[in-house]
């Protein structure tokens, strides 16, 4: 599998160490009131990998991504990173978000702080860099997602694409063991989504983690090392991009394929 | 006396009117965020108990509040029997229950999803409210604190009614009036005008500013 990636776009580093697995969701149940947002989720994120989540709206998509970065507490079940229960009372879960970053589908940047300071406050009051350390590392950070030129600016300066890209950069900067992406391309205009996307594929080629909820097939054909199809809170389909996207299993991730092609 | 003796005469109130306003505004903006905080995180109990204080404190006349400590629990207490103490005490703790008010609202404003993204860096609850939340709580709050801030001004006006002890501006107007040191100025009410306009000149431009300055803000940062 790996190979054929590398014939597709060329992914000549990466080279994964399978066995350690990164982050785990075990049987994860979640009830807001009477609705099951998550029915017994499964799955599981090995270190160079990279998973996409696929789904209709309100399959469960950010509530598993949430619960996974502890941002909500699951109802039931356990969540593991590098073999540490997050969900057990005892965790320090500030120290375990640090490991875990998160691209928002709002994007979420902080809007009283500049590009540059948005990166670096989690260096500065998270990591305790010193400001000229956690300058120089947020600034190699926005380098990463090309947008070093605009780090003075405040994010309701930039544009969404823009914005969202030091969105990932803010993740970046605190050196995660694995990113998750919430539809980060979901609340921009279409002619933005491709800065976004063309900065996580490169991210993809360096060989980071990543578990992306998305709705661009395109893109999780190039990148994915497997699909996630969820549906009403249940995983109902996993698989190779190809075979998900060729010849997908079940009725249901048939039908949103279709559905997804016709809307374009 | 002549006109502009009394003036200076006036103006030395400044000080004190303004280290009264100012030091019952930190009082109430020290007592108005823990409020706030204890309303929207404490729980049903707390929220019922910080909305009673509150509606009680903005419900009663700021001069019985002062009358109170100074003639009521100052009985008790030598320290409250000091006009300067009771004064910033009655309005500090007003400002609060007001005060508290206006966070909550600039909180609301800022949102939650501001406090998540913080916390998904890692940061603890009270470090993504003292980065994150805070700041962009006192750009929203800006001009409601700025307003409060007048209402402070004016307010420390009761305190003449503590006694000649604390000679800020409305008190030296009486002095003025009273002492017949106007005779020349034939206006018996003249010395409360130029009062009031000092008033006027110590509340208008920083509350316009104020709100002039959050506005900008706001619009800046897209708030």
């Amino acid at each position: 599998m790996g190979k054929q990636k590398e014939e597709k776009v060329g992914y000549i580093e990466r080279e994964k160490k399978m066995a350690d697995v990164v982050i785990e969701a075990k049987n994860v149940w979640m009830e807001y009131n009477d609705v099951i947002a998550l029915e017994d989720v499964s799955l599981q994120v090995k270190e160079g990998e990279i998973k996409v989540l696929f789904g209709p709206s309100g399959s469960g998509k950010s509530t598993i991504l949430r619960c996974l970065a502890m941002l909500t507490k699951p109802t039931k079940g356990k969540v593991f990173l590098r073999g540490e229960e997050l969900t057990s009372p005892d965790v320090n879960i500030d120290k375990a978000r640090v490991k875990i970053g998160f691209v928002f589908q709002d994007i979420l940047l902080f809007h009283h702080l500049r590009a540059s300071g948005n990166v670096a406050l989690g260096l500065r009051h998270v990591l305790g860099l010193p400001k000229k350390e956690a300058k120089e590392k947020a600034m190699k950070a926005l380098r990463e997602v090309r947008m070093e030129k605009w780090a003075d600016h405040y994010p309701a300066e930039l544009s969404g694409g823009q914005q969202q890209r030091v969105g990932i950069a803010r993740a970046l900067a605190m050196e995660p063991e694995i990113i998750l992406f919430d539809e980060p391309t979901s609340s921009l205009d279409p002619e933005l989504k491709g800065e976004v996307l063309d900065t996580m594929k490169q991210l993809a080629k360096k060989g980071r983690t990543m578990l992306i909820a998305t709705h661009e097939m395109h893109f999780s054909r190039e990148v994915a090392d497997e699909m996630i199809f969820l549906d009403e809170g249940r995983i109902i389909e996993q698989g190779t991009p190809k075979h998900f996207f060729t010849n997908p299993s079940t009725d249901r991730a048939r039908r949103f394929l279709a559905r997804l092609i016709r809307e374009g | 006396m002549d006109v502009l003796e009394q003036l200076i005469f006036l103006l030395k109130g400044v000080s004190t009117t303004l280290s009264v306003s100012v030091l019952a505004f930190f009082l109430g903006t020290a007592t108005g965020i823990p409020l706030m905080l204890l309303r929207a995180y404490g729980g049903k109990l707390w929220e019922l108990i910080v909305e009673g204080y509150e509606k009680l404190l903005r419900g009663v006349p700021i001069l019985i509040l002062m009358l109170l400590f100074y003639y009521g629990i100052g009985v008790r207490i030598p320290f409250l029997r000091n006009p300067f103490v009771s004064a910033i005490l009655a309005l500090g703790i007003r400002s609060g229950a007001y005060q508290s008010q206006i966070f909550r609202g600039a909180m609301r404003g800022v949102g939650g999803d501001q406090m998540m993204a913080a916390r998904s860096l890692g940061m603890s609850e009270l470090k993504a409210f003292r980065h994150v939340v805070l700041p962009q709580m006192f750009i929203i709050a800006s001009a409601g604190l700025g307003s409060e801030y007048a209402l402070m001004v004016k307010d420390s006006a009761y305190a003449f009614f503590l006694g000649g002890g604390l000679l800020d501006v409305i008190t030296r107007a009486d002095i003025l009036r009273a002492t017949g040191m106007l005779a020349n100025w034939e206006q018996p009410y003249f010395p409360y005008i130029p009062a009031a306009l000092i008033y006027i000149a110590l509340t208008f431009p920083l509350a316009t500013y104020l709100d002039r300055w959050g506005s900008r803000k706001k619009k800046k940062l897209g708030i």
